[in-house]
């Protein structure tokens, strides 16, 4: 009776991940890059380009002096700020490695230069209102596993779409490098690569959409950030 | 002015003319031809308490106040001075008698003057000898832990009194408007600012940020080297310095307001003690105070021109300092 009822688990196990493997059902054998079988374990990736990060909010704050009795109610307000990272485009390098024809694991580097704005408002012995700035150094270095649909590829094969995720550390050098903050980050997409070319070492391109979830870095706070990066890169599979 | 909201400081203000000195004022004083910091060189300062009451304030509950307010002090975490209460005395906190006293005295003459310090100073260091404080019991005064409607606190007077006693002089963190008689305090953010918050209230009894980065100042300790920094600059006008601006620094995380002066003819300014980030830093001129309560009559300050802020976000380092921050006013 117990042996029986293991054999049924096994073969559940079995039936899910055959229904798994058959999700792209056009059989990636028929349409696993034109001309040869590659990738396969072993290949490497090479790619670079740019990458465009999305900005966000990074809070509000009062300068405000304790009230003296009689004077009113609550603080005295200063002036206002209102701080804000502004959307960034940068360089991306990536290297990877095939540890199957579907599976890649690869690691990235990300360098942009985005600025830190603040507007200071609301003076309370009318200072113009100004928008103060500071541009950061930005480098991200991470890692990810990517799985190439290659069930749901396309174009004879060329157009692979995948998806990825991954984490690493990040690295806010302000201006003059004078003061470095890090932090990490994770982060979850996808994307396409096409390939030209049907020989051993293909030229194609890239395309990357992801969710970026940052901590630290020059917010200095561990609030988590959410934001979005698109990247589109050259590629080279050898 | 508000009858009783007067502070007075007897000390010589620092009138650094020569060169920038950190985090608002520090007192100083002319040591031949260089200004050099008061500031007390042997520890513990050991004071006495004049044995003298007044209306309802024992002077054992004077004692208890300003113990309280030497401890809140002395627990800055960057900063390392100490005190000891040796005893009650007969005598006034008077200067020249060779101990540092501090007490209730009767001075009717003063009549907005809610407490005062005076020093005795090594002319050939700067090193305090003696420092006395005296209260001036023409105001009610209360020792209530929550305040008396109509009494000033003890305590809140002490802490801005001893401040001085440590080598301190007036902050101008603080904005006061012009009634009947003088000025009233609407809000201040140091319990170094000159005129003190209105009777009744205890709000006085707590250091604020500039407070404690002035202290650090004078007192460092290993806390205050490693873990906090500077900025400093100039401030011009049409290309020439501007004496006696006060700068602001405003920490865009912590919130918390740090200020100081542009100190020489040539406008050099120096805020320190701050922690480690970015900041918004803001100029305005000395409009909420009488010039005399913080600098030497004799000095050019110059408060023409409007309040502003710098167009950069300054990042304070670590241990370090950031320099050559320029703001550039102009006149009203």
């Amino acid at each position: 009776m117990i042996r029986h009822t293991r054999m049924v688990r096994w073969l559940d196990v079995a039936s899910f991940l055959v229904l798994l493997w058959s999700f792209f059902p056009a059989v990636a054998t028929a349409q696993v890059y034109i001309g040869r079988d590659i990738p396969h374990r072993g290949n490497l990736e090479i790619s670079g380009g740019a990458a465009w990060s999305g900005g966000y909010d990074l809070g509000s704050a009062s300068a405000e002096e304790t009230r003296n009795t009689g004077t009113g109610t609550g603080p005295f307000v200063l002036f206002s700020t209102d701080s804000e990272a502004e959307p960034s485009v940068g360089l991306q390098g990536r290297l990877g490695v095939f540890l199957a024809s579907s599976v890649s694991i690869e690691g990235g580097v990300y360098v942009a230069r985005p600025d830190i704005s603040t507007r200071l408002s609301g003076d309370a012995e009318s200072a113009p209102d100004l928008t103060a700035t500071e541009t950061l150094t930005r480098l991200v270095i991470d890692g990810s596993v990517l799985f190439h649909l290659t069930g749901a590829s396309f174009g004879q094969g060329r157009g692979v779409p995948f998806v990825l995720g991954g984490g690493g550390y990040l690295r806010d050098a302000h201006e003059k490098n004078e003061v470095i903050e890090t932090g990490h980050e994770v982060h979850v997409g996808g994307g396409l690569h096409y390939w030209f070319g049907q020989g051993k070492h293909r030229v194609g391109v890239r395309a990357d959409a992801a969710v970026s979830w940052r901590t630290g870095g020059a917010d200095g706070v561990d609030t988590t950030r959410t934001m979005p990066m698109v990247a589109g890169s050259i590629a080279y599979l050898f | 002015m508000k009858r009783g909201a007067a502070v007075l400081l007897t000390a010589a203000l620092v009138a650094v003319s020569s060169a920038p000195t950190a985090a608002y004022l520090k007192l100083g004083t002319r040591v031949g031809t260089r200004t050099v910091t008061l500031k007390w060189t042997q520890f513990p300062i050991r004071y006495f308490v004049t044995d003298r009451g007044t209306t309802g304030v024992t002077s054992t509950q004077v004692q208890q106040a300003v113990q309280a307010a030497f401890s809140t002090w002395e627990a800055v975490p960057s900063a390392t001075m100490s005190s000891q209460f040796v005893g009650f005395t007969l005598a006034n906190p008077v200067r020249g008698d060779g101990a540092t006293v501090l007490g209730f005295q009767s001075r009717p003459d003063l009549e907005r003057t809610l407490g005062a310090t005076s020093f005795i100073i090594d002319s050939t260091t700067g090193a305090v000898i003696e420092s006395d404080i005296f209260f001036n019991t023409a105001f009610p005064w209360s020792v209530s832990a929550q305040g008396d409607t109509g009494f000033f606190d003890l305590q809140s007077i002490a802490l801005h009194e001893i401040g001085h006693l440590l080598g301190l002089a007036h902050s101008a963190m603080g904005e006061t408007e012009l009634r009947a008689g003088g000025r009233r305090v609407i809000a201040a953010e140091a319990v170094m600012f000159p005129i003190a918050f209105s009777a009744g209230t205890i709000l006085g009894r707590s250091l604020r940020a500039d407070d404690i980065a002035g202290i650090g100042d004078i007192y460092p300790n290993a806390t205050y080297t490693r873990n906090t920094g500077s900025i400093s600059g100039k401030v011009t006008k049409s290309g020439t310095g501007v004496l006696g601006a006060h700068v602001i620094a405003f920490d865009l995380r912590t919130e918390k307001l740090v200020g100081g002066f542009s100190l020489t003819d040539d406008g050099s300014f120096v805020i320190a003690g701050l922690d480690p980030g970015p900041y918004a830093v803001r100029v305005e001129p000395l409009d909420d105070g009488d010039i005399e309560s913080f600098f030497d009559a004799t000095l050019n300050v110059d408060v023409n021109f409007r309040a502003q802020f710098y167009d950069k976000i300054v990042v304070v380092p670590k241990g370090g300092g950031t320099s050559g921050v320029e703001l550039k006013v102009v006149a009203k």
